[in-house]
């Protein structure tokens, strides 16, 4: 206790030694801090390395922090909140810049990428980080819902795969009935309370023309009433997934004990890789849709973006025009397998070989639409969360679901302007 | 060290004009201080918080008064996570204490044979105790995993489960998951404290019991838990501070879910102060938190005293 307790403070003592900021010898510090990104770490230090060489008298520094979205967003709301952030450039989360923005912690970047440039990216995030008509962030990299199937299973059953979510479930249960294979399960997703969860249920819903915050209640009713019955009416996912996230499902799928998921495109290279068990037999499609309507998936990705605090805004600006440039998203691309935000990358030649699965994507990430663009939007799902979670378990009916989200969304959007006499938060 | 001392510089210490009184004021002076600095300030800050709203996010703090409480107590999701917290609370230790006294006593009977104490004993005991909750809740998560779990191979092995069980992901199993967790992890702890107490009952007492002609449940009943008491409550506040602001263990395991029936308080306090960065309202939360383990501790203590009084 006591040793740690002096560990602590020496740690605050060499933090504090050394200021974020210019440096004595008039070298401009820029301190870069984003989630730890998946694969080899010195592509993008060497990236930085190279910024440095074409920029004599800036140094950065890469300060990560754990993968994991909620501690990140914990860490930049304390440290952003206290108005002196000890970095000048961040990676944010799709659903962060609204809430971001209207906090005044990031400042507008419209310079980096005007109005008449903006349309080289996709349109989801770039309406994700557009805040009262000012852009606060420049899309990283993207992500969107899809689709994955076993292509030998299906093909042993001279199936193709499902466009609609009827058509899955008929396949599913096909197949099943066909292997009788006991550690076989038919679609496997991210069912545990989280925003995952938020995610795929939206995908659900909006592929019915419907929604979970607002608009008509029966095609609603109807996508909550699929969710909870591909586990309890057509058993084909099982009741394990109300715990499931996008690694549990990635292994359940990627050990060959599934037949569908639905995860982001990083699974993909996972699945693909050496000694992988369903190596060359996984293909990639959109998410099916009900009959009728369109497939809905929902964006996800990260923006970089620059706090307010930040004395070196000028720099961090010409850091992200770097980071998001075509040369380097394509490196990132082929050597990570993050996806670009720039829509040009997806018919590139060199690419196309390095990443061969990557133009299938672009039609899912041109469609790709972001989650409710407000402010209030953490709040809107942290509340509706443990209500979709009882639905998957069977705790409540769609019905009730379905009130209790209507409740929560109107009493959180009900009050734009806060005030004392406003019920709720 | 004052008796020598205080004759000699009698003098001196009157010409400074210092009472006996303010001597002892001024020297304890520094560590009313330090536990004021550590301990108090932050709780009134806390409580302090607890009357504001305070959104940073839209730029919202002023001062509301009671408002947050009266908002508490109309908020069905803080009762949900009171009664999964009490309903933890009551299960994890109860089951920690009577596992622990049993364990305690297995102990202690182990150093009367052999009569040297068995050290390798404590310390397998205590090695739950010893992991970090974070580790140990993982380990766990991977011990209820339904298809390829140890927990659920052994069922299966011993003919007790035919269909695998969804520890986690069942909305009935999964806070008796957590409990489960939390009681090994725990019990070590219980033990240890109730070891350390058995050893203080005087053997004699026995020998006189056993003279009488008392059996061993007698002995047990009549010695050993009434020179135990003040020991067992010790174990219970302890235990019960800790459970009702139990976090970690369930976090890791459940995040809180399937369908909120694993939220306990402390869970609901994170994700609405770190979250959703509701700073006011989530100190109102850890206020009630605050309030319901010093109403649980007094209740005990109060217990304590009147089984003190009785025993006298």
């Amino acid at each position: 206790m006591i040793a740690r307790v002096i560990l602590a403070f020496c740690a605050v003592f060499v933090l504090s030694c050394t200021p974020a900021g210019d440096q004595p010898d008039g070298r401009t510090l820029l301190v870069f801090k984003h989630g730890k990104l998946s694969g080899d770490g010195t592509v993008l230090s060497n990236l930085l390395r190279e910024f440095e060489q074409r920029h004599p008298g800036v140094t950065i520094r890469e300060e990560l922090l754990p993968a994991s979205s909620d501690q990140q967003h914990q860490y930049y709301a304390m440290n952003l909140d206290g108005g002196q952030a000890p970095f000048d450039l961040l990676g944010v989360d799709t659903i962060w810049v609204q809430e971001f923005a209207k906090a005044g912690w990031i400042t507008p970047l419209d310079t980096l990428l005007p109005l008449g440039e903006r349309d080289q990216f996709f349109p989801g995030p770039v309406e994700a980080a557009t805040f009262e008509e000012r852009l606060y962030a420049v899309p990283w990299y993207i992500d969107a819902g899809v689709l994955y199937y076993r292509r030998d299973l299906l093909d042993r059953h001279k199936l193709s795969p499902p466009q609609t979510w009827p058509e899955l479930v008929r396949s599913a249960k096909l197949v099943l009935d066909a292997e009788q294979d006991a550690d076989l399960v038919g679609f496997v997703w991210q069912g545990k309370q989280y925003e995952g969860l938020i995610c795929f249920a939206l995908e659900v819903l909006r592929s019915n023309g419907a929604d979970l915050w607002e608009g008509d209640q029966e095609r609603a009713r109807a996508g909550l009433r699929f969710l909870r019955e591909t586990i309890a009416g057509h058993r084909i996912t099982p009741l394990s997934m109300s715990m499931a996230d996008e690694e549990s499902t990635r292994r359940i799928f990627g050990d060959g004990r599934a037949l569908f998921m639905r995860n982001w495109p990083y699974a993909r290279s996972l699945l693909e890789r050496e000694g992988s068990p369903v190596r060359g037999k996984v293909g990639v499609v959109p998410l099916p849709s009900f009959p009728g309507y369109a497939s809905a998936p929902v964006l996800g990705g990260w923006l970089l973006a620059v706090p307010q605090s930040s004395p070196r805004r000028e720099a961090a600006g010409e850091l992200i025009r770097y980071l998001t440039s075509p040369s380097v998203q394509r490196l990132v691309a082929s050597e990570l397998g993050y996806n670009p935000t720039r829509r040009a990358l997806y018919y590139d030649e060199t690419l196309a070989v390095a990443r061969p699965g990557l133009k299938e994507l672009y039609p899912v990430f041109l469609g790709a639409r972001p989650r409710p663009v407000t402010p209030y939007y953490l709040l809107l799902s942290q509340a509706v969360q443990p209500e979709v979670s009882a639905l998957v378990v069977g705790l409540k009916t769609p019905r009730e679901t379905l009130e209790a989200v209507r409740r929560h969304t109107e009493r959180i959007v009900g009050q734009r302007a806060p005030s004392v006499s406003a019920e709720g938060l | 060290m004052t008796g020598q001392r205080s004759t000699v510089t009698r003098e001196a210490t009157s010409r400074v004009c210092l009472s006996e009184q303010a001597w002892g004021y001024l020297l304890a002076g520094p560590a009313f201080l330090l536990v004021g600095l550590l301990a108090v300030l932050p709780i009134a800050a806390a409580l302090w918080l607890s009357l504001h709203r305070r959104l940073p996010i839209f730029g919202v703090e002023e001062f509301v008064g009671a408002w947050n409480y009266v908002q508490l107590w109309s908020d069905d999701r803080f009762w949900a996570a009171c009664r999964t917290t009490l309903y933890f609370t009551a299960l994890s230790v109860t089951a920690e204490l009577l596992l622990g006294l049993w364990i305690a006593l297995l102990l202690d009977g182990l150093t009367s044979i052999r009569g040297g104490s068995p050290r390798w004993a404590q310390v397998m005991i205590i090695l739950p105790w010893a992991v970090p909750t974070v580790v140990s809740a993982q380990i766990w998560a991977w011990l209820y995993q339904p298809d390829y779990g140890l927990l659920n191979y052994l069922l299966r092995q011993a003919g007790l489960a035919t269909a695998p069980i969804d520890w986690l992901a069942d909305p009935d199993w999964a806070i008796h998951a957590a409990v489960m967790m939390d009681v090994w992890k725990t019990t070590p702890f219980a033990a240890l404290l109730l070891l350390a107490g058995l050893k203080t009952v005087p053997g004699d007492l026995y020998a006189a019991a056993r003279v009488d002609g008392a059996g061993a449940w007698k002995r047990f009943r009549l010695i050993t838990l009434p020179l135990l008491m003040p020991i067992v409550v010790i174990v219970l506040v302890f235990r019960t501070m800790d459970a009702v602001r139990v976090f970690d263990a369930v976090y890791v395991l459940t995040g809180g879910g399937p369908g909120n029936t694993t939220e306990t308080l402390s869970i609901y306090a994170y994700k609405t102060l770190f979250q959703t960065l509701q700073f006011g309202y989530g100190s109102a939360l850890a206020t009630a938190m605050f309030l319901i383990v010093a109403a649980l501790s007094s209740l005990y203590l109060l217990l304590l005293r009147r089984h003190l009084r009785d025993v006298a």
